[in-house]
């Protein structure tokens, strides 16, 4: 059965926003770190690309402990942005992960939409990043862009400031799931010029201590990731994706290559893998080599044939 | 540090709801440091729950009978929570995902020798599991080490035949009595700081924050350096989550934090902040 195309390897690059991918898995932000802590342990040359931790213009503390708990198949965090900052992450991150033969995307954060610009304009002037992922969907700041993701009109305000602001990156937008509709959001991004969507962010949650009475978190709420998620996330990519024409990058508990089948029959033209690179730090890899298996049993000549596939 | 599927080769049930694991891993004992943890996987299937894998102070290396080499490390497992209560039920001949050695561990040179001569290591519960290899090195370099091991009670001193078998000098305490001296371990620790001189001596921690803060504050008003092995609720052990943070000493307007995981988890006390903390 299988004979026909013994031998042949079917066709794995992606395009998402006018860059290339040589595979539809990256990993996401706030769960790689800066990528190079983890090529011990994987191969970072297998991936698509690698989307690092968000990253502000300067340095950022992060909230006090304790900051993570783990829940049915998910855990909270609430970690609050903790990072080094553009000029460190460009100095002394960005020339070890460029050795890699994958695509870099920087995750930018800031708590007013002057300091997302900033570190826009500042990372623009640094050769080696393929695409600027808009943070404006983290719940874990009380005073961070996440008011962006809460009024589709300042959606489309900071998305078509910051697509102004990256004169040479292409810029995608990451997307809260914490809204009555992510197509108004999504619209809003295409509207102002995106050049994809990254869905979902975290789901806002809590955990309670009943000894103690408190919150699991100092924070109080924490933002839910890991496989509990996936179905919430799934329907929210497939909404989106029907809504837009501009590619949606699938995140949302996926941890294995049928995880990521799910999300690309739904609509997405790429996935990025989260949480279950904690707890299996060569995950995305793993992936990579399981959806090239599964195009080669299923005899699928180009992985993006089986992009918004499904059948209704 | 190392990512490896190692098969359990011996399950020792302690009591009080603890065990001892071994498992088979050459590659990995003879790269472990007293003071680093491996970050465990509670069950066999990766994608099962617990998602999050458990970080485990490495208790001891296990070595060849004949040739002496590195053969698997042991684990101190206390039913807890969800992760341990899957672990303490593994069977020998299961095999876990095993991430490590992670973490700093105690600072030792061959200078060590030189500079200290006795060297104090206090446990608390299951704190004790990073105080075996410590002990162990600590002897091979000269430095004496005494024991202090502290817990509720009698039942929950575990694992207290190994250090009496390097015959050193041990400190027992039970808040209920039950054994050795009544109390909390910090109490005959005081005694020992002002009868002996304190140029020459280090202070090793590990156990409750409180614990581990009380040491914190006798090793300063005594000048004696202080290292502590921490713990915190860790995501993944490489730096990536930042879940695993204690703050740091320093401006209260400015805080900063470090991570358990690779900052330490054995840190100098002095850099801690300990009003804040982490679980």
């Amino acid at each position: 059965m299988v004979t026909e195309n013994r031998g042949k390897s079917s066709r794995m690059e992606v395009d998402v926003g006018g860059i290339t991918f040589k595979n539809p898995v990256l990993t996401a932000s706030g769960t790689f770190a800066y990528g190079i802590e983890f090529a011990h342990l994987m191969d970072l040359n297998s991936i698509g690309g690698i989307v690092v931790k968000g990253i502000s213009m300067k340095p950022i503390a992060g909230n006090a402990p304790p900051r993570i708990y783990e829940t049915s198949s998910g855990m909270l965090n609430a970690i609050g942005w903790q990072n080094i900052g553009a000029r460190e992450f460009v100095e002394n991150k960005l020339p070890a992960l460029r050795k890699y033969d994958t695509r870099i995307v920087v995750n930018v954060v800031g708590f007013s939409l002057e300091e997302y610009l900033e570190v826009i304009r500042f990372l623009n002037d640094h050769p080696g990043i393929a695409a600027l992922e808009l943070n404006i969907s983290c719940p874990n700041v009380k005073h961070g862009g996440f008011h962006f993701n809460k009024d589709p009109r300042d959606t489309f305000k900071v998305t078509s400031k910051a697509r102004k602001a990256s004169r040479r990156i292409p810029l995608w937008v990451k997307l809260s799931p914490n809204v009555t509709d992510i197509r108004v959001f999504a619209r809003a991004c295409e509207d102002a010029g995106a050049d994809a969507i990254s869905a979902i962010n975290t789901l806002v949650g809590m955990a309670v201590d009943v000894q103690k009475r408190r919150s699991r978190l100092r924070f109080v709420t924490g933002g839910l990731s890991g496989p509990a998620i996936k179905p919430v996330a799934l329907r929210m990519v497939w909404e989106a994706a029907r809504e837009v024409k501009i590619p949606v990058i699938g995140i949302g508990g996926i941890a294995s290559t049928e995880d990521a089948l799910e999300f690309l029959v739904a609509g997405a033209r790429a996935v990025q893998v989260g949480t279950a690179n904690f707890y299996n730090p060569a995950a995305s890899q793993r992936i990579v080599e399981g959806l090239a298996e599964h195009c080669r049993s299923h005899k699928i000549k180009d992985i993006n044939d089986i992009v918004g596939s499904l059948r209704i | 540090m190392l990512d490896r599927i190692v098969k359990v080769t011996e399950v020792k049930d302690l009591g009080a709801a603890n065990a001892l694991l071994t498992l088979r891993s050459p590659e990995q004992a003879r790269l472990a440091h007293p003071g680093q943890f491996l970050m465990v996987k509670c069950c066999e299937d990766l994608n099962e729950n617990p998602l999050l894998r458990r970080p485990f102070s490495i208790f001891a290396v296990r070595t060849h009978r004949r040739t002496g080499s590195p053969v698997g490390l042991e684990i101190l497992v206390k039913d807890v929570g969800s992760g341990t209560h899957k672990l303490v039920q593994i069977r020998r001949g299961q095999e876990l995902a095993v991430l490590g050695p992670q973490g700093r561990p105690f600072q030792l040179s061959e200078d060590t020798a030189n500079e200290v001569r006795f060297a104090c290591l206090i446990a608390g519960g299951v704190g004790i599991a990073a105080m075996y290899l410590l002990a162990g090195r600590l002897l091979s370099l000269g430095v004496t080490p005494v024991l202090f091991y502290g817990a509720r009670g009698a039942e929950e001193l575990v694992l207290r035949e190994y250090f009496e078998r390097f015959g050193i000098q041990t400190a027992y305490t039970t808040e209920d009595g039950s054994f050795g001296e009544r109390g909390l371990v910090t109490a005959p620790l005081a005694r020992f700081l002002k009868k002996h001189r304190r140029d020459r001596m280090r202070i090793y921690a590990c156990g409750p924050w409180a614990m581990m803060r009380a040491v914190h504050l006798q090793a300063l008003r005594h000048g004696v350096p202080c290292e502590v092995s921490l713990e915190a609720r860790m995501g993944c052990s490489l730096g990536a989550c930042m879940g695993c943070v204690v703050r740091a000493q320093g401006n209260p307007d400015a805080p900063e934090y470090l991570r358990v995981c690779l900052e330490g988890p054995v840190m100098s006390s002095r850099v801690i902040n300990w009003d804040v903390p982490p679980l």
